[in-house]
This record gives C-alpha cells, sequence and structure tokens, in this order.
C-alpha cells in the first residue's frame, strides 16, 4: 500500500489576491491514495463538529453509450439507497445519525454525500464503503424504484429550460453521449423497470475505486480519518472499465431549428458552439470560460444594452462552463416582442463578432478574473460547501491539485488570448441555434 | 499552514451576543465573510386592495434598480469583481433584504447595498424592467412550469381567503399591471422607515461596524405603521377541493387545513416532532414518503409542514424570513404520473387516499414511544444542519426577533426542546392540533370534470405495479384504494389554468 501525504503550499497573503503564486486554495489538506487507484481528499474546513463526506462517482449521462439507456446513471444513483446485506436499511441508519444525505447526478459525475456530526466518521466511513463495496438490491426493489425515477421525470418535464435542454443537444450532437440529458428520454425512463441485469453490470463497471474520489471536509483527525480509510476502502478490488464513448465529429455548418415549447413562453433563443474540454492548464480552454462571462455576462456591453438599457429581453445568459468532454457553451435569451427576434439574434451575432476581432478592455478582464476568484472563495463557506467546491476538479482531473493552477492560469490570461477563443471556437461552423417559441403563439 | 481553519468559536459567539431590539449582530470573528439581513416589517399582507404584490414590486425595485448614487449598470459593475450581489425576499409579513461578502470588499460592498435600500432612485426605466419581468413570471412561468410548487399557492390562498395571507406575495396578473412607480413611492414611503426596520449584519464584522449600519438606516424618517390583524382563518367544513384543469400526464397534489400554532408555543417540538415523522422534508425518514415513494414508487417524494415552506423544491433545509403569525398543517405529495393512458386519476386519488389514511392512522393511534424515541434522535442531529452559514444563522436571528422568541434563540432551543419531549406529549399536540375530517384539497391535473366525477363517486382506485408485491402489501393496497375522501359536489371547484391567479 502506498499513502501519500501531501501539505498544501504556503500562506495566502493576507487579505489580498494578488501574488496567486502560491495557490488560491485557503485550506490545508492531506491526500490519502491506495493501491486499488482509490483517492480521498482530507480538508479541514468549515465549524467546528460537522463533517461532509462527499463520493465523487466519474461517471454520469455521458457513459451512457448503449442505446435505450439514457437515464441510466442517475437511476443508478437512486439504487445506490437500496442497502446492503450489512446494512439492509441504509435510510434508517442515516436517520439514526440526523445525516443530510443525498446525491446528484450530471453530465460527467454522479456525487453522493453526508452532512452529519463529527462523531459519526467512523460509522459513514464504514457504512459508505460498504455500499460501493457490496450493493445488493433485488428486481422487485429496482422495479419499485423505476416508479419514483418516473415521477421526477415529470415533475419537471414541461418546466421550459428543461424542455429546451433536451431539444438543443439533440440537435447539436451527432454521436457524444452529451447528446442526451441526464435524466433521459421519456421512453427510456418508462422502460427502465425492464433494466434490471443492465444495472448489475452498470455497477460492476463504474464503481470500482479507479472511477470514485472521496472529498471529506469538516472537524476530523487527520491520523484518525486516514487510517479509517485505508481499513475500509483498501480491499476493494480495482476493475474500472471505461466506457467507449465517441468523440463528437467535427461540425461543418450552423443548425437551426424552431420548436413549439406545449406550455405558456416568451420566445427563447437558445444559441451554442462546440467549446473545448475544460483544462487547468490549456489556456485557450480558460480563457473560453473567461470569454463567456467578459462577453455576455452580468457586466458585457450586451446585456447592459439589451437588458438593461432598451429592456428587449427578459434575460441573457451565459453557459460558458466547460466539461470533461469538448461540449457546448452557450448564450440564452428570453425575447420580449416576438417581431425582434431576429433583430437580438444579430445583437448576439454583433457581439460574438466584436469579440473575434478586438481585444477585451484590461480593467473588464481584471474585473473578470476577480469576479472568478471571489466567486471561488465565496464558496468555501461551510464543510459542504466546500466539499462540493472540489466536485468539477476532481471530475474533469481525478483531483484536487488542479484547483491552485486553473487559478494561476487564469491569471496569465490576456487579451490576446481571449481574442482567439472566440477566433477559434465561436465559429458558424460550429454554431447551434434552437429558437423555442409558444405552441400556438402568444 | 495556510490561513483558514475550522471557522471556530462561531457557536458561543452567537450564544454570548444580542442587542438592542432594531440591531441584530452575530459576531463570529473568524470568519473571512460579512452578511447582511436587513428586515423592513412590511409584506404582501400590507398590499393595498387592487394593487396585491405591491410589497414584492417595490423590493424588487430597490434590489435591482439605480440608487441616487449609482446607475444600476454602474451598481452591477461595481457588484461584479467581488462576485457579489444582494437581494430580496417577500413573504406575508417581512421583507428581508439580504447579502454576504468576503472581507476583503466590506467597504466598496456596503455603500451599494446600504445606497440601494436607503437612496432609490425610482427610475421609471428600472420600474418597467422589474415589472415587466414580473408579469412574464405571473402571466407565464407561475402556471407553467412547476406544477407541484403551484398546487402548494394555491393551498395557501384558499385556506386564507378573505384574510391578509390570501394572495400570492407576487400578486395576481392584474392587480401587478395595475401598480405603477407612484404605489411604489407610497409603500416605500410608509414602510421604510427608521422604526420599521431591523438592521442585521453577521459574521467577521469589524468592531464598531455594527452601529455604523444602525446610524445609517436611523436616517430613514420615522413613520406610523400598524400591522393587519393576524389572521385566522376558520376550519373548512368537510372537504373543500379545487381541481386546476391543465394538459398534463402527472398531478400535482396539496392539502392542509388551518393550525393554531407558532414557534414559542408549548406545543411546538411536540408537533414538530410528530411532523417530522410523519413528513420531514425531502427526507425519507418521512414516513408518507417510505409508504407512497419507497414501498409503492409512485412519485419522487411526499412531506408534511407544520410552517410556511415555499419554494421546497429548491432547498433541503428550512426556509427563513418566511416568519408568519398564522400557519397551516400542508402534504405536499409530489407528481404522481400516469403510467398508461387513463389511470391518471386512479393513481392520483389512490396517492392521496394513503396520505390521509396515515394521517388518519397517525390522529387515532399517536405515536409509540419508540418511534418518538428515534425521531427524536433523527432531528437532534438534523436540525444541526439547518444553521450552516452565517446567513442562515442570521436570518433565524432576524425570525427570533419576529416571533419574540426567548433566550438564545430558536437555533439554540431547538436542541434541548426535542430532548425534552416525551411520548406524551406529543400525542398530546397531536390531539390538540391535527385532525383528518376537514381539509382543503388541491389538484392540478388533466381532465377536471372526470377527475371530480371519479372523486365523487366514492368508487375504488387500485394502482397496479411493474413488478411483484407481497401479499399483505397487495392487502394494504385495497384499502387504500378505498379510503373514503367524503366530499359533496357543491364544494369542489374546477377553474382552468390560465384563470389562475389572473385576480382575486
Amino acid at each position: 500500500m502506498r499513502v501519500l501525504t501531501t501539505f498544501a503550499l504556503a500562506l495566502v497573503c493576507a487579505g489580498s489576491l494578488a501574488g496567486q503564486s502560491e495557490g488560491i486554495f485557503p485550506f490545508d489538506y492531506r491526500l490519502v491514495e491506495l493501491d486499488n487507484g482509490f483517492k480521498a481528499y482530507l480538508i479541514k474546513a468549515g465549524a467546528p463538529g460537522q463533517i461532509a463526506y462527499v463520493s465523487i462517482v466519474r461517471t454520469g449521462s455521458r457513459d451512457e453509450v448503449e442505446a435505450g439507456k439514457s437515464g441510466f446513471a442517475h437511476f443508478f444513483e437512486h439504487m445506490m439507497f437500496r442497502g446492503t446485506d450489512k446494512y439492509p436499511n441504509y435510510d434508517l441508519i442515516t436517520s439514526q445519525m440526523g445525516a443530510s444525505r443525498n446525491a446528484f447526478t450530471g453530465n460527467d459525475l454522479t456525487v453522493y454525500y453526508l452532512v452529519a456530526s463529527s462523531e459519526y466518521l467512523e460509522q459513514i466511513v464504514d457504512l459508505e464503503s460498504d455500499r460501493f463495496r457490496n450493493l445488493n438490491y433485488d428486481e422487485p426493489g429496482f422495479r419499485t424504484e423505476a416508479g419514483a425515477i418516473l415521477g421526477e421525470y415529470m415533475q419537471g418535464a414541461l418546466s421550459p429550460g428543461r424542455w429546451l435542454d433536451e431539444r438543443v443537444r439533440s440537435l447539436a450532437y451527432d454521436r457524444h453521449t452529451y447528446g442526451h440529458t441526464t435524466i433521459g428520454y421519456e421512453a427510456d425512463v418508462r422502460a427502465m423497470p425492464e433494466g434490471y441485469d443492465y444495472s448489475l453490470s452498470f455497477y460492476r463497471r463504474f464503481y470500482r475505486p479507479e472511477n470514485v474520489v472521496l472529498v471529506l471536509s469538516g472537524d476530523f483527525d487527520y491520523d484518525e480519518a486516514e487510517q479509517l480509510i485505508r481499513q475500509h476502502y483498501d480491499a476493494w478490488e480495482a476493475g474500472y472499465v471505461p466506457p467507449n464513448i465517441t468523440a463528437e465529429p467535427r461540425q461543418r455548418g450552423t443548425r437551426r431549428q424552431t420548436v413549439r415549447y406545449p406550455g405558456r413562453t416568451l420566445p427563447v433563443l437558445s444559441i451554442n458552439y462546440k467549446a473545448p474540454a475544460w483544462s487547468d492548464t490549456n489556456k485557450m480552454a480558460v480563457a473560453t470560460e473567461v470569454l463567456g462571462e467578459v462577453a455576455f455576462g452580468p457586466n458585457s456591453a450586451i446585456y447592459r444594452k439589451l437588458v438593461i438599457d432598451e429592456q428587449r429581453v427578459q434575460y441573457l445568459g451565459a453557459g460558458f462552463g466547460l466539461a470533461r468532454d469538448p461540449a457546448l457553451v452557450s448564450i440564452s435569451t428570453m425575447v420580449v416582442n416576438p417581431d425582434d427576434v431576429e433583430a437580438v439574434e444579430r445583437e448576439i451575432q454583433d457581439a460574438v463578432e466584436q469579440a473575434r476581432e478586438t481585444l477585451v478592455d484590461e480593467r473588464m478582464l481584471n474585473d473578470t478574473k476577480s469576479a472568478m476568484k471571489y466567486g471561488f472563495l465565496m464558496g468555501l463557506e461551510t464543510a459542504q460547501n466546500v466539499g462540493f467546491a472540489m466536485i468539477s476538479y476532481v471530475i474533469n482531473t481525478g483531483g484536487i491539485e488542479a484547483v491552485d493552477e486553473y487559478y494561476r492560469t487564469l491569471d496569465s490570461i490576456t487579451p490576446e488570448d481571449i481574442r482567439e477563443a472566440a477566433r477559434t471556437y465561436l465559429i458558424d461552423s460550429s454554431k447551434t441555434v434552437v429558437l423555442m417559441v409558444q405552441e400556438g403563439g402568444e | 499552514m495556510k490561513r483558514l481553519t475550522l471557522i471556530s468559536a462561531c457557536l458561543a459567539a452567537m450564544v454570548a451576543c444580542g442587542g438592542p431590539k432594531d440591531t441584530i449582530t452575530l459576531e463570529e470573528p473568524d470568519s473571512p465573510f460579512i452578511a447582511f439581513n436587513i428586515w423592513v416589517k412590511a409584506g404582501s399582507q400590507d398590499d393595498p386592495a387592487g394593487k396585491e404584490g405591491l410589497a414584492a414590486l417595490t423590493a424588487a425595485l430597490l434590489s435591482d434598480g439605480s440608487t441616487t448614487h449609482d446607475s444600476y449598470e454602474q451598481i452591477l459593475e461595481k457588484l461584479y469583481p467581488m462576485a457579489a450581489g444582494y437581494g430580496y425576499n417577500v413573504d406575508k409579513e417581512m421583507t428581508v433584504f439580504r447579502g454576504r461578502i468576503h472581507e476583503d470588499n466590506l467597504e466598496s460592498y456596503y455603500e451599494l447595498f446600504r445606497n440601494a435600500l436607503l437612496s432609490p432612485a425610482f427610475k421609471q426605466e428600472d420600474f418597467d424592467r422589474v415589472k415587466s419581468q414580473t408579469m412574464n413570471y405571473l402571466e407565464r412561468s407561475r402556471r407553467f412550469s412547476r406544477d407541484e410548487e403551484l398546487s402548494k399557492e394555491l393551498l395557501f390562498n384558499v385556506a386564507y381567503a378573505a384574510t391578509p395571507y390570501e394572495h400570492p406575495e407576487e400578486g395576481y396578473v392584474e392587480s401587478v399591471r395595475s401598480i405603477t412607480l407612484d404605489d411604489v413611492r407610497e409603500f416605500y414611503d410608509t414602510y421604510y422607515t427608521a422604526n420599521n426596520v431591523v438592521a442585521g449584519v453577521g459574521g467577521g464584522i469589524p468592531a464598531g461596524f455594527a452601529q455604523e449600519v444602525r446610524a445609517d438606516f436611523d436616517q430613514l424618517p420615522i413613520g406610523d405603521v400598524t400591522a393587519p390583524v393576524a389572521p385566522n382563518p376558520s376550519m373548512p367544513e368537510g372537504f373543500k377541493v379545487l381541481i386546476v384543469e391543465k394538459q398534463t400526464d402527472a398531478s400535482a397534489i396539496s392539502l392542509g387545513f388551518p393550525i393554531s400554532l407558532v414557534r414559542g408555543d408549548p406545543d411546538f417540538f411536540a408537533l414538530m416532532a410528530a411532523n417530522s415523522w410523519f413528513g420531514e422534508h425531502r427526507n425519507s425518514f418521512s414516513h408518507i414518503y417510505q409508504v407512497i415513494r419507497e414501498a409503492r414508487g409512485m412519485n419522487y417524494g411526499d412531506y408534511s409542514y407544520i410552517e410556511a415552506y415555499p419554494r421546497g423544491y429548491t432547498t433541503q433545509v428550512p426556509p427563513t424570513n418566511v416568519a408568519r403569525r398564522h400557519h397551516l398543517f400542508e402534504i405536499w405529495i409530489r407528481p404522481i404520473s400516469l403510467t398508461e393512458p387513463g389511470n391518471l386519476h386512479d393513481r392520483t386519488l389512490f396517492a392521496t387516499r394513503a396520505a390521509l389514511r396515515e394521517l388518519k392512522a397517525l390522529v387515532d393511534n399517536g405515536m409509540p414511544a419508540d418511534t418518538v424515541e428515534a425521531t427524536k434522535q433523527f432531528l437532534r442531529n438534523y436540525t444541526v444542519n439547518w444553521g450552516s452559514t452565517i446567513t442562515r444563522r442570521l436570518a433565524y436571528a432576524m425570525d427570533d426577533e419576529f416571533y419574540g422568541y426567548p433566550g438564545a434563540g430558536y437555533l439554540n432551543a431547538m436542541r434541548p426542546g426535542i430532548e425534552a419531549l416525551t411520548a406524551e406529549d406529543v400525542n398530546a399536540a397531536i390531539s390538540r392540533h391535527l385532525q383528518y375530517d376537514n381539509m382543503y384539497i388541491v389538484f392540478v391535473t388533466a381532465d377536471a370534470e372526470g377527475m371530480k366525477q371519479k372523486l365523487l363517486s366514492g368508487v375504488a382506485t387500485p394502482i397496479t405495479y411493474a413488478g411483484e408485491k407481497s401479499a399483505a402489501h397487495m392487502a394494504e393496497d385495497e384499502l387504500i384504494a378505498s379510503f373514503p375522501i367524503p366530499v359533496q359536489e357543491e364544494d369542489i371547484t374546477i377553474i382552468g389554468i390560465n384563470e389562475v391567479f389572473e385576480r382575486r
């Protein structure tokens, strides 16, 4: 067994974000790494007497490569609460601890967490490692849970955001699994009760130590926590089988569609481009994230014009967060007057062209860097929030070391980098435009 | 060592702190964050008739508008590098403005926050923008994006008919349409006065800062407002049903009745324990969750409440600053979907019957001592999560001021209050406050007339399963499927989705 112990770098300059060379991450942590590939990050943060135990599986709807199995990563998340031979009633045990616990699934991740009093650490390590290693559920229980998933699907099915997201993805992607949403297609959700055997293979392939990272944050003793983790996770057998995900072929030409929402809505315009994968070191990737803020964020020229001054749109949003594989970045807006949709789209196109042609103002860039850093720091208030702030780094890189590196790269971004990112990624041949209008008109 | 470690001494500081009633401070010296909570003693209950939604629109304009110092654009530009903002929440009785900032940026942030509340510019273009966003919500999003929240709002609407709590905080389509900028100015002048504002500050506050904040708010003129009389709605006689007709494959269900119990009452923790066992919010500890979701897979979750819990789908911890002088007992059954064409109403009624049957069992049989002990054990630790951030701890302290909560406050009183409970206490509270003969029920579903006829017929509404179930399970299902919902035709109202909250 190999156990690495890392103490993070020295002091952040007190009260200042200048001089990031020593790292933005303000807490000490210890990394415990086992021979089977399992990693645990132990971070002391938050309030006394509480811990957050966040198990991050680097599998999400991205891994649903088989036809008819969309939504399965999320379904499997539900099954993880169905108990083991040792702890047949997960709910009962965690209720006795009064733990706050839940889970969520996304494109690239499935995350399980408990927030509880520190006194339960030993029991939680046992309980959580046990369900990752020895989950046991029968087919009737599996079929019952499928009904809850259908309910979850239906309660948000007509939310305009999700409805539109489904359509954007299916138009934009030809091959990659980002083409379906995490909740899955309705037909696949309705067929879930028949998928018992598939669920077992899902567990065998993906719930393996090489594919799961634990972030324990809060109030605990390093040595005690490390010893417990070694004791309970060391015998977990390696055997992760990476999914065979087809890369998305290069898009050749703008795609465009108008879709009719079966409820009431003002027109929503969603403009999307194919972006690079997330990276902590690739300047073009980080510059793309900054570009979204600079060109379309709440402090951008177009936001001021369309939302505040002219009030031609109800909102304008930029989704430029990158993912583990190359995914879409998007600009979306709700247009007040249906006759104004074309003109609003032209305004957005002008802003895109401006980003490709001109250099961003230095002050705007510095303000954006500051906003991104304080956005990160402001999120580090509780043990749970500290654990959650680590999720994207773990998903994209397998660890949290990238936090400091990411913000160092951010510091180095220049106006030229932003322009280069716009020239590389905001191109017409990789654009997908979906306009959602109300069925039957206003 | 890095500079941050555990935020220590915060709990002790919380207990030790306090202050005059117009200022609440929660000092946590090790925290790098400072939180603000400015409570204006005005809510939707103060909306003038025909101008329902005015309190909310006023707060929205202050939060999202220009000040006499900065245009709204300049405010956004200044807030941007701090990654900070401020927001508002308007409930029946309270308006609060909340914000949180990193200590590095306190000074420049506070200036903007203070100006937003004390020096609003009341610009017409800001008003038009904020009103247009509100109208869009009222005419479209509220009716079409989340039926489960709509059914909850409608439950409060029918239960509080003819009281100041009747209308939704955001108002009706017609009433908001009629609100002018002058209405907003007048509301501000009336309610945003020095003696009607409580200032809350928490976290790593510099010395003397809380006093500075108070002095700023004391610059407001002195006013004279009286809160409306607290609502005291009567219990419905029997079952009163509202069915909203909407094209959908899933039904939203809310049911409940008025209770006379608020935080601080002697029975409060006892009823909180009973409710926690029966329906703890978004927790599988909830008994009705176990019956409807876990054993039967009918939906995503099933919970109950003894205090208002708006937008429960967004949070796992109780909302703060929705303190009220009156509450409902409320059951929330999350959307029930059809599993094959034609079975939506059977499934909707089955789930409703299951919840009512469990409520009857709770009222008739009470809770056995071991269940009470298990609930105490659960709540003892679970409630610790409710005060996890300085924003929340401060908000609870503001609510304590609303309720006149004694001592170290509600958050600190919960644990000992729960520890001290006996099964007798819990069962006495159940029999004093809960019942199952009188109930408001709201359904949002397709084919409302068909639903009404099925409900009136009293016919059994069994469900089927994708998998095998035990004989005992099926026997219980038979009892649930025919559990009576005694309702008269004149007590069922049907409205179309486009009429919902159009006008009073």
